[in-house]
């Protein structure tokens, strides 16, 4: 199986291009400038030929998303290019080596970007965890700046500081700020009032890494790759979990899972069976094995099958794994990321935990399975941003593929797995952070080395 | 920046890099933090608040929001394991559980000597590198439960 | 359903209003109007807990008021929407979807919530409660322990946080960052843990806390005086008007079994937008203080002694008589319009003695330029002129300045701790040379239809000068100007115009005080007062505290309280504005024992302040009657502008004089009156907290120059006095001044030299 569709990875062989005249040996920067001969709007409309659609998770044409910002003359505050480097949906971990490996790329869509939105203000915003990409890119920049690359732009480099919930945009926003990252409520959109309340587009990482080469290709030949449908293109996929060989892989769009886990991933280890299949990143309804094997990567298919491509990030669940334990540590998840700002997902992150703990614990009912949905539903839409949507749309479809197994732990009274789960006592932050708060749930024995 | 001037001053700096000063608090906390060994006592944020011209209370609500800031002391090390699904799957108990061994602690405490914080925490976005673990912040790939007795005594030094 | 409601639905359209259809009724409103009050406005209620227009925009947190909208896939929050031509809206009442999504709120909420109405101040009055009856699931199905607090946790004295009821709307907090900017209540850590709190053990010290409390929508915030005292089926309320500074903020009296429970606003949205002071709400306790005043005390051989009404009115008509006119009456400035007045009718007309001193002068100059205090929310420009914080001097101005300031006014201010900086009573000289060298401010406010005046200080001829500076600036033609002064007193200028009314007469000059008459603690307290009884043959003093006349008074009669009175004050934009009796005070009215007394010198005077203020509007307010006022006072229209007496050199020039003069090495004191001083505040223990440290603020020049850091403790020596206290950089403030509070200043002169101790 042939993986060298490598667009954003392109001309990096498996390794890193950061320095910038190994970058411009294999025609970095060509982009920049063929794009900085073209008009903003031709920019946009190279972006439009390609079908760019967001590759954070939302799928949102980026050439329209860049129109939607208002000209100068239209509003002459300001113009801002925020990228939202904040990856932190579970399973995810792409942009990360994106960074790593193709900084130079990445700022370089950052001017171009920049340019189709007419601003002069570019910030990067980068979760303060991935510390080591933080100095590959600054590095980066600092070529660039002494290479005199950047013109009229300025890049700021702005760290995060640990909160899933800063990856939605307008969360984002009100974190770079200076403000608790919580989401704000929408209209107005970034694009007419984002950062300092001024136009402002918000982009993923990969998405503007993969600005310079469509801008070198051309737009329509970019949208020759992958589907011709929605999804054209290349995509960088995270593959982990139980599979043989986890990582990045850029293949394009359509590519189907069962290859990517069997073929490209190696299948799963130590002669387990594939249970099955989280297809784009936790906030993504979960795949039996029997579905994963007739769908394709891309967005119309997985919409169809139920879920969603999201961020691209497949996870590989072998047959060890309990699927009411890997609710509650979905749950969990949610539970210490929501940001506290609206009630059904502040109090139903934590009610579901404790829900699926019951049931785990075998102590739970049916009655319980039924409020765990009735809880999902109340939450599910309700709120200002996906995070509580997608937790519950995640756990219902751990309940609706795995009835059974649910049912099982209700009705014998614990766990069917008896211990042996490969999720078995997984200790999440909430666990610890109960201890602090709250009446403490369990304390473990602790086993000291002598 | 160099190292001999003040955090007042140092802040002052990162603040007129952004359009709004303000824009500066997480920057801000993350340098106090380094000066006051790894965590957040109340002097830091009333020396950032002072910097930042806000309240040592609005210091208080941002360093509480995010997890990267802590708000109670930590060892000199602080080791963080990733339990996050991916992790998860592939040995991360098994992990967290070798370090609590190692160190004699729980999860979420500070062993007596003030040397090791171990945490356990969301993703770390390493997923495909399981396990992760980051120590001090740098991140440690693909960690075994029987790597843990290497990697404490490193810290041990 | 056709957008626009056409043929037949007999809808009048202009191009200013919208038509929603809200749970199938057509509503026409304003365009831009909130969908809470368009829904409202057909009396179709969308519940809410976080939403609170005056908070700022919308944050659609609690998601209580979720709605149905036509075209729009999930439930929205109707609190972040305002209406559009052509929505159709449905609320809970006829959407099963709104309902449910509703009713899962309700649930949610009450998850964590201890339930505990039957002990929780609020109940009876909670929305929480209210809306959990009319929405909310009938039982809960959360079976989990709760999530615990140590409660109840004393935010401050006067404020107690129950984290176990908060259910996290924000309310208080935004109010913290959003409205009064003090920054002190904030929301700690995230997600299901996220809490209320204060920085570490700091108490939530700001002018404004208390407001939180009445925002709170649950029984989490409340006040420290009201708790477990009253139920609020067994209480009454009765709107009246605070008379602690001239903002006359508008609120209500809480009260049970005839004794004052707490003090709430009564939004009045011209004057104060719903907002009180910490010491409008907080210090009524002072009426039960354990120094009142309850009975008539005169002087006699071991003191001041407790003597008969009878014995008192004729110790008074004897002290009156025997100063043949050489009487001099201390005005607080507090008293009610109708107390001013019986009290000038009794010494001006039956004894024929015109001279009273009050704090500052006054004059109604401004009137020609008077505009509603919410005009400052909406100006673009704003000058403060003045030595004096708004803040201290009217408090509600204060947060109409920073609403502008966050609708994107420009605020300048011209003082000792200016955005100018000005020496001490160099403000008004410096506005002055602005404006005549056609500065770039000066063409600014010439050509704005939005901006304001504002002097807050000394001098300045109660507003006289900057009545001169607003007319030549074309102010009494633009609406949206306007100009306001400050007085240091809460009823100021009603005081002033009662006593003129008092007059029958031209003055006479005399010489000397054979009785010096003291109306109120305010004159009481007030050194320059003391210093004019000791010239005195005698002081009949008229107060609520004891100590503050105990070694000086020949004679005390009994004064009552603003929150006891019947009667009018004016505020500082010229309102008149009606004060109701909310308790009975354990003391006679004062009109009632003056109007006796009147008798006693064959001058008429009604013991009724009704009656009073109906001589007194037909001189005063052109007839206005006391029904007009109303439970929200009008303000009256502006007056012609009439050109003030020219400025006499005064006290304050002569100051100016002398900072020019100082030798080097002393710095100018600068005494303040903050706004938590006063008789009443110190006699309540809780609001303590709030009062100013023993501190002198020095500019970072001066105190470099000392070898001064914030924290020393230094000494300030003048004329061979001195006073200790802790240093504090202040780097606002202008150089070569110490500025100290009032009551922390003693003896000090005007030159003080200081030095680290």
């Amino acid at each position: 199986m042939s993986t060298a569709t490598e667009i954003v990875f392109g001309g990096t062989h498996g390794g890193a291009l950061t320095e910038l005249a190994d970058y411009e040996a294999v025609g970095g920067m060509t982009a920049l400038r063929r794009a900085r001969e073209m008009t903003p709007n031709e920019i946009i409309e190279e972006l439009n030929a390609s079908n760019l659609r967001g590759r954070g998770g939302a799928f949102f044409p980026t050439g329209r998303k860049w129109s939607f910002v208002p000209t100068p003359e239209q509003n002459p505050r300001p113009h801002y290019l925020v990228v939202n480097a904040d990856e932190s949906e579970p399973g995810t971990f792409k942009d990360r080596e994106i960074l790593l490996r193709v900084p130079l790329r990445f700022l370089e869509g950052c001017l171009i970007a920049a340019r189709a939105i007419q601003s002069q203000h570019v910030v990067v915003y980068i979760r303060g965890e991935y510390e080591r990409e933080w100095e590959v890119l600054v590095s980066a920049l600092e070529q660039m700046r002494k290479a005199k690359l950047l013109g009229d732009v300025t890049i700021v480099v702005h760290r995060g500081a640990g909160a899933y919930i800063c990856g939605e945009e307008t969360a984002l926003l009100e974190s770079l700020e200076g403000k608790r990252g919580q989401p704000r409520t929408k209209p107005p959109f970034p694009a007419i009032a984002g950062l300092y309340a001024s136009p402002t587009a918000v982009n993923n990482v990969e998405s503007i890494a993969t600005v310079p080469p469509i801008i070198e290709m051309g737009g329509a030949e970019y949208a020759k790759l992958g589907r011709p449908d929605a999804s054209t293109g290349t995509r960088v996929f995270s593959l982990s979990g139980n599979v043989a060989h986890p990582g990045n892989y850029e293949l394009p769009h359509g590519f189907p899972l069962k290859d990517l886990i069997f073929e490209v991933g190696g299948g799963i280890p130590g002669g387990r069976t594939l249970k099955a299949v989280i297809p784009g990143g936790s906030s993504t309804a979960i795949l039996t094995a029997a579905e994963a094997e007739k769908v394709t990567l891309d967005y119309d298919t997985l919409a169809a099958a139920g879920t969603a491509i999201g961020s691209a990030a497949v996870i590989a669940i072998d047959d060890r794994c309990c699927i009411v334990q890997l609710g509650v540590r979905i749950s969990q998840f949610y539970e210490h990321e929501s940001c506290g700002k609206c009630t059904p997902c502040r109090v139903g992150t934590r009610w579901t935990t404790q829900i699926l703990k019951r049931i785990e614990s075998g102590e739970g009912t049916h009655a319980d399975l039924d409020l765990l949905i009735d809880v999902g539903e109340k939450v599910n839409g309700t709120c200002l941003c996906p995070l509580g949507d997608t937790a519950m749309i995640a756990i219902a479809s751990y309940v609706a593929k795995f009835r059974d197994e649910f049912v099982a732990h209700v009705e014998e009274g614990g766990c069917p797995f008896h211990g042996t789960s490969s999720l078995e006592g997984i200790l999440a932050p909430t666990d610890v952070h109960a201890a602090h708060v709250g009446p403490a749930e369990i304390t473990r024995p602790l086993e000291v080395v002598a | 920046m160099s190292s001999g001037t003040s955090l007042y001053d140092q802040i002052a700096e990162l603040r007129a890099r952004y359009p709004d000063p303000r824009s500066a608090i997480l920057p801000a906390l993350q340098l106090a933090q380094a000066e006051h060994g790894g965590w957040l006592p109340e002097e830091a944020l009333r020396g950032v608040a002072d910097a930042m011209d806000v309240t040592p209370a609005y210091c208080l609500s941002i360093a509480s929001f995010y997890d990267m800031f802590h708000t109670e002391p930590v060892g000199r090390h602080v080791v963080e394991v990733c339990t996050n699904v991916s992790c998860a799957l592939s040995g991360a108990q098994g992990v967290v559980e070798a370090f609590e061994r190692e160190l004699g602690i729980h999860a979420g405490e500070t062993t007596g000597d003030g040397n090791v914080t171990l945490r356990t925490v969301e993703c770390l976005g390493g997923c495909g590198w399981a396990t992760v673990v980051a120590l001090n912040n740098r991140h440690r790939l693909h960690v075994r439960a029987g790597d843990v007795y290497g990697i404490v005594k490193e810290l041990g030094e | 359903m056709t957008p626009g409601g056409d043929a037949g639905a007999g809808v009048r359209h202009t191009a200013d209003t919208v038509t929603v259809t809200i749970d199938d009724r057509e509503i026409e409103v304003a365009k831009g109007t909130g969908l809470v009050e368009t829904a409202a406005e057909a009396g179709i209620e969308i519940p809410v807990f976080c939403y609170e227009p005056r908070l700022g925009p919308p944050v659609g947190a609690c998601r209580m008021c979720l709605v149905e909208i036509e075209g729009l896939p999930k439930l929205q929050a109707g609190c972040t929407l305002t209406a559009q031509e052509g929505m159709v809206v449905r609320t809970a009442a006829t959407s099963e979807r709104a309902a449910h999504g509703q009713q899962g709120t309700l649930e949610f909420i009450l998850v964590n919530h201890p339930l505990d109405c039957p002990v929780c101040d609020k109940g009876g009055e909670c929305p929480l409660q209210d809306l959990t009856f009319r929405y909310g699931p009938g039982s809960t199905r959360m079976r989990f322990p709760k999530l615990t607090f140590d409660k109840p946790i004393p935010v401050s004295p006067l404020i107690a946080l129950d984290r176990e009821r908060c259910i996290l709307c924000y309310r208080c907090t935004r109010f913290s960052s959003d409205v009064a900017e003090d920054g002190q209540l904030i929301a700690r850590n995230r997600g299901a843990y996220s809490e209320i709190a204060t920085f570490g053990e700091d108490p939530y010290r700001a002018p404004f806390s208390g407001n939180v409390i009445e925002l709170c929508p649950v029984g989490a915030l409340t006040s420290t005086q009201y708790r477990f005292e009253a139920r609020p089926w067994e209480i009454t309320d009765v709107p009246t008007v605070c008379g602690l500074c001239p903002a006359g903020c508008n609120i209500r009296a809480t009260t049970r079994e005839g004794a004052i429970k707490r003090v709430q606003s009564r939004n009045h949205p011209e004057v104060d937008g719903g907002w009180i002071c910490d010491k409008g709400r907080f210090t009524f306790p002072a009426v039960r203080a354990d120094d009142r005043v309850r009975e008539p005390l005169a002087r006699g051989e071991l003191g001041l002694a407790p003597v008969s009404w009878d014995a008192a009115l004729d110790r008074a008509e004897e002290l009156l008589r025997g100063a043949r006119g050489r009487i001099v009456t201390a005005l607080s400035g507090s008293e009610t319009t109708e107390i001013a007045y019986g009290l000038g009718v009794l010494v001006r007309r039956g004894l024929h003695a015109h001279s009273a001193v009050l704090h500052e002068s006054t004059s109604s100059a401004l009137d020609a330029f008077r505009t509603p205090l919410s005009t400052i929310g909406a100006a673009e420009l704003v000058v403060v002129v003045g030595d004096d914080e708004i803040l201290d001097r009217a408090p509600a101005v204060d947060l109409w300045i920073r609403r502008a300031r966050r609708n994107g006014a420009e605020i300048i201010t011209i003082g000792a701790r200016g955005t100018m900086r000005t020496a001490p009573g160099g403000a008004a000289e410096a506005l002055q040379e602005l404006l005549a060298s056609r500065s770039a401010l000066g063409k600014r406010l010439r050509a704005s239809e939005h901006a304001v005046l504002i002097w807050s200080g000394a001098g300045g001829g109660g507003g006289a000068r900057l009545a001169e500076v607003a007319d030549a600036l074309g102010f009494a033609a633009k609406p949206g100007c306007g100009a306001f002064h400050l007085p240091a007193t809460p009823n100021a200028r009603g005081v002033a115009e009662a006593w003129a009314a008092a007059a029958d007469e031209d003055e006479v000059e005399v010489e000397g005080i054979g009785l010096l008459v003291v109306s109120g603690d305010e004159a009481a307290s007030d050194p320059a007062v003391r210093a004019l009884a000791e010239k005195a043959d005698a002081v009949l003093a008229i107060t609520m505290f004891h100590s503050l006349v105990v070694g000086w008074a020949d004679l005390v009669l009994p004064a009552t309280a603003a929150l006891e009175r019947e009667g009018t004050s004016m505020n500082l934009e010229g309102r008149v504005q009606r004060l109701r009796r909310a308790v009975t005070p354990p003391v006679p009215d004062e009109l009632a024992w003056l109007a006796k007394l009147a008798g006693r010198f064959d001058v008429a005077l009604s013991p009724y302040p009704a009656v009073v203020f109906e001589q007194l509007s037909e001189r005063l307010y052109g007839g206005l009657e006391l029904g007009q006022l109303g439970e929200q006072a009008p303000l009256p229209a502006r007056a012609p502008y009439i050109a003030p007496a020219p400025a006499h050199t005064d006290a304050q020039t002569a100051h100016l004089d002398a900072v020019e003069g100082h030798f080097v090495g002393t710095l100018r004191l600068l005494r303040y009156t903050p706004l938590f001083s006063g008789p009443e505040v110190e006699r309540v223990a809780e609001l303590q907290f709030q009062r100013p440290e023993r501190e002198v603020a020095l500019a970072a020049g001066d105190a470099d120059r000392r070898g001064i850091a914030t924290g020393d403790m230094v000494t300030l020596r003048s004329n061979g006095t001195s006073v200790e206290l802790r240093a504090r950089v202040d780097r606002k403030l202008v150089e070569g001044v110490a500025r100290i509070a009032e009551e922390h200043a003693a003896d000090l002169h005007l030159d003080v030299e200081v030095v680290r101790v």
